[in-house]
């Protein structure tokens, strides 16, 4: 294996490793902000500069490539000198002093820790700002609130690369750069498949996902929990975001094996329905043709009558069981072991499989 | 009968880089490009409808209002803004500005839809010849305008009649590995900017793996001050030709492009013509002519590649660079319209004759386009070595009546300022490296003692704002707040105006992912360094 020296040590490399990945495998904490483990490096936000002996200037580590006997600094008061002012210049773009809700995106705080981590305030280096946002987007899942943007371009780079959609590009140039849509338009009427995979990349929370915004003001602390979306066959992992007994939201696990960090319009936003006041919240049964509340034995009862004799008359094969995807896991496990078990059949089915 | 959209696209689908010139003849069909037009090139090229848009968007001269293309636009240069080009645009009705559009060494350069003019302010607008370079102040040995003046030049009898072709029926018979040789021997290096040997790039796409390989012809001249690639595509377009050929040769490539700016619109029609002329001499490669719309940036190797890929033209990470992965990953021997005008003289006389062009040990020689207040502004061959101060006081004549030179520019303006006590500095790049400047492509402007150098260095800031790619974070924000601070914004302590100015300029230089960005702070250090006075005068504020 070939062997580099990082900041004193020997450390091992394999053949198309960057310098940025052989040194946070090493546990270093260069900081980035264009960068997103899924998408090819752009070199964007100049962060993650390293000095290399031999080399004129720093070089940027997520689009170096590690090579045999390389002699490389990932720190140093000048490479901290560099990365403080452009924490302070890509602070200055935007308006100060805006907090940023974890609720926006999986990574939307990644700018704000790395000014806090720099001391940055954001008056050093004041001057115009670059973003435009579009409030009149009027679309009801993804926030583009551009003020924010620091044009990273991971939202346009994951669209393309991950999701295929190229939907939204970049505009114009220079300061006056900007994320768009064909023609400036609203995501809805554009290649945008709401996936929601920008929102989750983006690192300052320009992007937000409208949906958990709502939840900004509830009470209790943010709590994720692992799961696997019910929706479909792919089996995204995600995460359920909680407070208290409330979902607020669902994030994509971005290091689901299934998905690598990407979900679908259905797993990122149609959430909602489970707290929805519409839901029943009692078992219902027709009496005279309406539909009227009842007790779960009651419910039970005339259901497994009404089963009972279809087999009965027209043989375990008459029955059909479809499992909805919205229902928990353990439901549908239970739907398939009573349509296996009670009535001797194979004939069970999600909605999720096709 | 103006041909139908799907003429367009029939036309241009199955060609090799058929994204600018397809939108280039919509443009001109319709006047500008319609959403309509967008969405059919969209569809023909099979390039998504956004990335089309946003692409569209990054160069200046697409217009995407009716009547865009036709819109008058007048030079604001740094040497046009001294000859009054904000005047001339007040005058001009519906005027628009653009960048440096290389005529420094005329009147204020003028586009109008596809028409290259020149006016000055109360005179009428009229099209004028690139003026040919002034026999040699010097009386030296010259090699890229040693036939230039010689009547009839630019036609392919002309050339064939004062020694043209030759040096690629030379070169055949010597054959790739001693043609690298001679050229190794001479010492030519890359004259648009970077200076890299030219022949390790032909040997380097030569012996890499892939193909078919391509050579890029960089006509993009769009450094501030530079004027001298015009100069040769207009008089001389054969000897481009002939070097892109030998070139080919050298690195075994199939197939060429020329990447000519938008500016120069005559000198599309010129190359093509002298291609189609010099046929029976390029026999199986094929040089196709792109022309640009409007970004300093396609000038860098990399963007150009990106642009003519139909990209965005943002600059690309290197490695790998483009004599292993270039135009659409092939290998591809990008060089400047002088370099490749540099072979056929050097392989005609020799590698010890070109060296011996030189002075003091420096080999061979180098344009400079020189302009601004001097008697004799214009493009000048200089031996290397030669001292500025020669260049511009005995060749071009100095000063005008009862002024003294201030300031120069180099390298366009990318090198920054050099001052007086710097004119007695040698043209060639160790020398002018020691002084923190470069020799680049070779555009000098020259400034005397009537001029507001703050001013001259603002306007420099605000160029490299407007053409910032935009792609990284130092020199996107950089360059406007450097810009913001020259034009009296930002803090008002000059202390701190001078640290901030500073730390974004060591920043910038040190970090930026390409050249645009690690060069443009010149402008502010050279400034704050040569000038110490004229900026605490423009930052004691009441
Ligand atoms: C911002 C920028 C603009 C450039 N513009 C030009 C240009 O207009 N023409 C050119 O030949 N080279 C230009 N270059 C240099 C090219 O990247 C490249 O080095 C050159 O074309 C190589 O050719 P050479 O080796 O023959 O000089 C530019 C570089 C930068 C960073
Ligand atoms: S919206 Fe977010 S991800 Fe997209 S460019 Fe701006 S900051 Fe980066
Ligand atoms: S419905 Fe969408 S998010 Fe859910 S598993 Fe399928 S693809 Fe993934
Ligand atoms: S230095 Fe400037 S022009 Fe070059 S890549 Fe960065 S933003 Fe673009
Ligand atoms: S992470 Fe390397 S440049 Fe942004």
């Amino acid at each position: 294996m070939s062997q580099l020296t990082l900041d004193g040590r020997q450390v091992p490399f394999e053949e198309g490793e960057t310098l940025y990945q052989v040194a946070r495998r090493e546990g270093n904490s260069i900081p980035t902000l264009c960068y997103d483990d899924r998408l090819a490096p752009l070199g964007a936000c100049r962060l993650c500069v390293v000095e290399v002996e031999g080399y004129g200037r720093p070089v940027a580590s997520c689009t170096t490539l590690a090579e045999e006997g390389m002699v490389v600094r990932s720190s140093s008061p000048a490479l901290e000198e560099h990365r403080r002012t452009l924490i302070d210049l890509v602070q200055s773009e935007n308006p100060t002093g805006v907090e940023v809700d974890p609720l926006r995106g999986a990574q939307a705080t990644e700018l704000a820790k790395l000014a806090e981590r720099y001391g940055s305030g954001g008056t050093r280096f004041a001057g115009s700002t670059s973003g435009r946002s579009r409030h009149d987007d009027p679309n009801p899942m993804i926030l583009r609130d551009y003020d924010l943007c620091i044009s990273c371009y991971r939202c346009v780079r994951v669209c393309a690369e991950e999701e295929g959609d190229h939907a939204i590009s970049i505009t114009g140039r220079g300061f006056a750069t900007r994320i768009t849509t064909e023609f400036d338009g609203f995501l809805e009427g554009s290649a945008c498949t709401f996936c929601g995979q920008c929102v989750q990349t983006c690192p300052t929370g320009a992007l937000g996902d409208q949906r958990a915004l709502r939840y900004q003001g509830e009470p209790g602390d943010l709590e994720a929990t692992r799961s696997i979306c019910p929706y479909c066959g792919v089996g995204c992992s995600l995460d359920i975001l909680t407070k208290g007994e409330k979902i607020v939201g669902v994030r994509p696990a971005l290091d689901g094996p299934a998905n690598g960090g990407a979900l679908c319009v259905k797993g990122q936003f149609a959430w909602e329905w489970v707290q929805h006041p519409d839901r029943l919240k009692e078992p219902l049964v027709r009496k005279d043709g309406e539909l009227v509340p009842a007790t779960w034995e009651e419910a039970l009862d005339r259901a497994a009558e009404g089963l009972a004799r279809v087999r009965d008359r027209h043989g375990r094969h008459a029955i059909y069981a479809v499992a909805s995807g919205r229902a928990p896991h353990e439901s549908a496990y239970t739907v398939q072991k009573l349509v296996r078990t009670c009535f001797q059949s194979n004939q069970v089915d999600n909605c999720s499989r096709s | 009968m103006q041909p139908t959209d799907s003429e367009l696209i029939q036309r241009w689908q199955g060609e090799p880089a058929p994204l600018l010139p397809l939108l280039h003849a919509f443009h001109e069909r319709d006047g500008y490009l319609s959403d309509d037009a967008l969405r059919a090139v969209s569809q023909g090229l099979r390039i998504p409808l956004a990335e089309l848009f946003g692409t569209v968007s990054f160069y200046h001269h697409f217009s995407r209002e009716p009547g865009g293309h036709g819109v008058t636009r007048v030079c604001s240069g740094p040497i046009c803004k001294l000859r009054g080009s904000d005047e001339l645009i007040e005058e001009l009705e519906g005027a628009h500005s653009m960048a440096c559009s290389g005529r420094c060494d005329e009147p204020i350069g003028v586009l109008r839809g596809g028409e290259a003019l020149v006016g000055h302010v109360g005179g009428e607008l009229g099209a004028q010849p690139t003026p040919l370079p002034a026999p040699n102040p010097g009386g030296v040995e010259e090699c890229c305008f040693r036939s230039i003046r010689v009547e009839g030049r630019g036609s392919i009898e002309g050339y064939r009649r004062s020694g043209g072709y030759r040096a690629l029926e030379k070169a055949r018979a010597m054959g790739g590995e001693a043609l690298l040789g001679e050229l190794e021997a001479s010492g030519l290096a890359g004259r648009g900017g970077a200076g890299f040997p030219t022949a390790r790039k032909w040997r380097a796409v030569r012996e890499a793996p892939g193909g078919p390989k391509t050579v890029v012809c960089n006509a993009d001249e769009g450094e501030p001050g530079c004027f001298k690639d015009r100069a040769l595509l207009d008089h001389d377009p054969h000897a481009v030709i002939e070097g892109i050929a030998i070139a080919a040769l050298a690195t075994g490539a199939t197939r060429a492009f020329i990447y000519l700016r938008y500016e120069y619109p005559w000198i599309q029609e010129k190359l093509e013509r002298a291609i189609v002329e010099a046929r029976d001499e390029l026999g199986e490669l094929a040089i196709h002519v792109r022309r640009g719309a409007g970004a300093y940036i396609c000038g860098e190797e990399t963007a150009l590649l990106s642009s003519l890929e139909g990209e965005h033209p943002f600059p690309r990470n290197r490695p790998p660079y483009p004599v292993t992965c270039g135009f659409e990953g092939t290998p591809t021997a990008v060089n400047n319209v002088e370099t490749l005008a540099s072979v056929p003289p050097i392989l005609d006389l020799g590698a010890q004759w070109y060296a011996g062009l030189g002075l003091a040990g420096h080999k061979g020689t180098k344009l400079i386009s020189l302009s601004g207040d001097v008697r004799r502004p214009g493009n000048y061959e200089v031996p290397m070595g030669l001292p500025l101060d020669t260049l511009l006081h005995e060749w071009a004549g100095g000063p005008l009546e009862g002024r003294r030179i201030e300031a120069v520019t180099m390298a366009g303006l990318s090198g920054g300022f050099l001052g007086r006590d710097d004119f007695d500095v040698t043209l060639d790049e160790p020398a002018l490296r020691a002084k923190g400047s470069f020799l680049g492509a070779g555009g000098i402007m020259v400034f005397d003692d009537s001029r507001d150098i703050f001013a001259v260095a603002r306007e420099a800031m605000a160029f490299f704002a407007d053409e910032s790619c935009g792609k990284c974070f130092p020199c996107r924000i950089g360059t406007r707040r450097l810009t913001e601070r020259l034009s009296g914004e930002g803090p008002t302590d000059p202390s701190i105006w001078k640290e901030e100015v500073e730390a974004i300029g060591r920043t910038m230089s040190q970090v930026s992912a390409c050249g645009l960005g690690i060069a443009a702070p010149l402008i502010t250090t050279s400034l704050m360094r040569l000038f110490p006075d004229a900026v605490d005068a423009h930052l004691k504020r009441p």
